[in-house]
């Protein structure tokens, strides 16, 4: 079941309301059976890798408890961890990277065990594994106390708003506020609303929108050249922001309708002066997961420089397989590597030029020179995201600079799949995002707008669900376009 | 939550309002949505006669023609691909303002096997359907549970289109259609002899729902008090029998409906049948495989209203200078500018 349909309002509505008519003690209950319910309308099958995964995750938590409190060696206690760890990413590592193994060792010369299998991915395998082992290692680390309530770690793990697509909650964070009594707070369901009337917008306005110019070009990459690859490369850069950051506001705003206050998965991350500040920014709940289980065990930025720039290279290397099982995701791990690396490594020369030149790291010039470098590093770095091949990404890039200047004038980018009208709607889109994005580094948006009159507000309300119907990209003229990041 | 609901509830009324005022202008503005407006709405037009249908009676019937040889009015409320169901539905919203017509019913959409026709041809009626409960039967009715909602506010449908928003889609000109009284043919030749189909004894049964519905129009004939004439056009039937979700013999589903007509004791006059007497050339008289075009919709058209006249008492109403419209209006209509310059003595 897709946020964008209206089985999931309905569902959400029905959902919302029964679950503050009904006595705390028995929401959890309510929210595991919807959960379930939601995950099962997309993947009836495979409900069943999502429950090994709990109870798994859930037993090692049991027992390496019992260990943290003096029963049992910390021999068993690494080997319970041991086993959740590969349990859980064996299942993973088979039905996603595989067959990419297997091609790779057969590219050597090893003829692979894989052959010709092909498993159909289950939807949201890549975020519930990580969220269900980071509580086996915060348990394993003794950060968090073991949840003996099987059913409400179920939750947890399957908490419907965040099961798909994330963004990946922290055991610490998340299992105690299944606990907390959340009273109904007109307030809070109303900026929850909100929020998700905003990811509406990104996603359905903006994201898909640009995502037609963007399938274009790149599913043909020979037959475009100069503006049309750069347009393309440059709406994918705000198609795949606008798309996951849409789907992250829609969750986050389902949480809070009921009562949940999840962390924000992206911070204005195209405002970012560097790559490691992008990092930051992006993917929030991915960027601390890697810090806090791969990243700082590996050592960190503690250790010599070269392990430091090898744990970099390490992270981001997983961090490209995480997204997908193909070369092209790998690159764009690597590269992003490669970039902090450089960044690091060009800091003394930066320093030097900054010295040499008299500029202040806070002048105004100097912000908006990084912000773009980083914005064009992180646009160059998304062609290998989402091209197809290897052999795709490096003919876009090619192609970009085979610039025709009549294509500036000659009509010729609205024959890219969006006609002119749609075309200066997806511009005026972009606007629309990056005014919000600076407007919420200083302002709340949403108390703002809850703290104007009944006629400013109900005119925004409105306003913002006719532009969703009207501008929206959806029904049987558009091809249906499923969120990006259900894929990994 | 109260409040919340309460307001919610204030709220999504507005928005179904606006969406409701708003729909009109994304709906396509075809000709089957200026007849439909002009035959159901805007004409103060009484009609003793009225046509309904798919897009083989659209094209095949032309009241003009049966007005300027009979004196019978009438209007034909047909459009392309409507399924029995929505004919059913459309009769009620014609019964509304015409009491007791005769009504000529093209059957040859009584072959659809598919629990729903195609979304975009059902829309040709569906959507120019004033709301009413009437029409919400009819969207219940007629179409699939996930599309009911966009029959409701047609906006849903059709969002797309405000970026190919023209004058004409805030405002259209119901002049356009006026005198055409609901008939729009072609005037294409199809340019083939039909093979002749082979007579057939044999029977294939109504499909269910289509024959659901015909019973619903046989009881709604008895409860509005109305004449119900069955017919099935011209048309090279080899083509239509390749279609998915249609009956394989449509000769024999005809065999069929003529019997049911027998024992219902409802004429049906099967124009295939007598394509050869009514002097239908398929080469010259077909626009294509399907329909007919104007001369052959005009010779049609020649015999039905005689068949009218001579069998149902139906006023003539060409002396009657209230009338006096009818005939200014067919000199604006399809028929009478062919027929000036092409047509030739023998129809005139």
């Amino acid at each position: 079941m897709s946020f964008v349909s209206f089985s999931f309002l309905i569902l959400l509505f029905v959902t919302v309301v029964v679950y503050y008519l009904i006595s705390p003690q028995y929401r959890w209950i309510w929210l595991l059976v919807i959960s379930f319910f939601f995950y099962m309308c997309s993947s009836p099958v495979y409900v069943v890798f999502l429950l090994a995964s709990i109870l798994v995750t859930y037993f090692s938590g049991v027992l390496i408890g019992k260990v943290n409190h003096g029963s049992g060696s910390k021999t068993r206690k690494k080997a319970i961890a041991a086993l959740s760890l590969v349990i859980n990413i064996g299942v993973l590592i088979t039905f996603k990277y595989l067959k990419f193994f297997s091609d790779l060792l057969s590219f050597a010369g090893i003829n692979a065990i894989a052959g010709e299998y092909r498993f159909i991915l289950p939807i949201g395998i890549s975020f519930y594994t990580f969220q269900s082992l980071s509580y086996t290692l915060d348990v394993y680390r003794g950060d968090v106390e073991p949840e003996y309530h099987l059913g409400k770690y179920a939750l947890f793990v399957s908490f419907f708003p965040t099961l798909i697509s994330g963004p990946i909650q922290k055991s610490k964070d998340f299992l105690k506020k299944i606990d907390e009594v959340h009273s109904f707070d007109y307030d809070r369901v109303r900026r929850g609303i909100l929020l998700m009337l905003w990811g509406y917008f990104e996603k359905m306005v903006v994201a898909d929108r640009l995502g037609v110019l963007v399938n274009t070009v790149f599913n043909n990459p020979a037959q475009y050249h100069g503006l049309d690859s750069i347009l393309a490369v440059l709406f994918y850069t705000f198609q795949i922001y606008c798309d996951f950051a849409g789907y992250s506001n829609i969750s986050l705003g389902v949480a809070e309708t009921l009562g949940f206050h999840l962390s924000a998965n992206f911070q204005q991350p195209y405002f970012s002066k560097s790559i490691q500040e992008f990092w930051r920014r992006w993917h929030i709940s991915l960027g601390t997961w890697f810090r806090d289980y791969l990243y700082f065990p590996l050592g960190g930025s503690r250790c010599s420089k070269l392990r430091h720039y090898l744990n970099l290279l390490i992270v981001f290397t997983v961090c490209g397989l995480w997204h997908g099982a193909s070369l092209t995701f790998l690159f764009w791990g690597i590269l992003h590597g490669f970039y902090q690396i450089v960044g690091l490594l060009l800091k003394p020369v930066k320093r030097e030029v900054q010295d040499r030149l008299g500029f202040q790291n806070s002048s105004r010039g100097y912000t908006m020179l990084q912000t773009a470098a980083t914005f064009v590093l992180v646009s160059f770095a998304w062609v290998f995201f989402r091209a197809d091949t290897m052999e795709n990404a490096f003919l876009m890039i090619g192609n970009m600079f085979q610039f025709d200047r009549s294509s500036l004038w000659d009509g010729s980018i609205f024959n890219l799949g969006l006609t002119q009208p749609e075309f200066i709607a997806a511009i005026l889109g972009i606007f629309i995002v990056i005014l919000v994005d600076i407007l919420t580094t200083h302002l709340d948006l949403r108390n703002v707008l809850i703290g104007s009159n009944t006629m400013v507000r109900w005119t925004v309300y409105l306003a913002a669900v006719l532009i969703l119907i009207i501008f929206g990209t959806y029904g049987s003229e558009y091809s249906a376009q499923s969120f990006i990041y259900f894929q990994f | 939550m109260k409040k919340l609901i309460t307001k919610g509830f204030i709220f999504v009324l507005l928005l179904f309002t606006i969406l409701g005022l708003i729909s009109p202008i994304f709906v396509y503005k075809t000709q089957h949505m200026g007849k439909l407006k002009e035959g159901l709405y805007l004409s103060d037009d009484q009609y003793d006669v009225v046509l309904m249908g798919s897009s083989h009676m659209n094209g095949g019937v032309d009241p003009n023609v049966i007005w300027n040889q009979y004196g019978i009015t009438s209007f034909n409320y047909a459009t392309g691909g409507q399924p029995i169901d929505a004919t059913y539905y459309l009769l009620k919203d014609v019964l509304k303002k015409h009491k007791n017509p005769v009504v000529v019913l093209d059957v040859f959409y009584l072959g659809m096997t598919n629990q729903y026709g195609e979304r975009g041809l059902v829309s040709n009626a569906l959507d120019n359907m004033k709301f009413s409960s009437n029409k919400l039967n009819a969207i219940w009715n007629c179409t699939p549970p996930e599309d009911r909602f966009l029959y409701l506010f047609p906006v849903l449908k059709y969002h797309f289109r405000w970026s190919s928003l023209e004058a004409k889609d805030f405002g259209f000109d119901y002049s356009s259609v006026y005198y055409n009284k609901g008939f729009v043919a072609g005037t294409e030749k199809y340019g083939k002899s039909i093979s002749k189909w082979e007579d057939t004894e044999n029977r294939t049964e109504i499909p269910a729902k289509s024959l659901e519905y015909l019973n619903k129009i046989i009881a709604l004939s008895k409860e509005e008090n109305f004449k119900l004439v069955l017919v099935n056009m011209p048309c090279d039937y080899s083509e239509p029998n390749q279609q998915d979700g249609w009956v394989d013999d449509c000769e024999a589903l005809f065999n069929t409906v003529a019997d049911f007509a027998e024992s219902n004791k409802i004429p049906f006059l099967d124009l295939y049948d007598k394509a050869e007497e009514i002097g239908i050339d398929f080469a010259n008289d077909m626009n294509n495989a399907g329909h007919l075009n104007l001369w052959g919709a005009y010779k049609i058209s020649s015999y039905l209203g005689k068949y009218l006249k001579q069998n149902y008492n139906l006023t003539d109403y060409r002396d009657n200078s209230a009338y006096a419209n009818w005939d200014e209006d067919y000199q604006y209509s399809q028929a009478a500018s062919i027929t000036k310059d092409d047509f030739g003595k023998d129809f005139c």
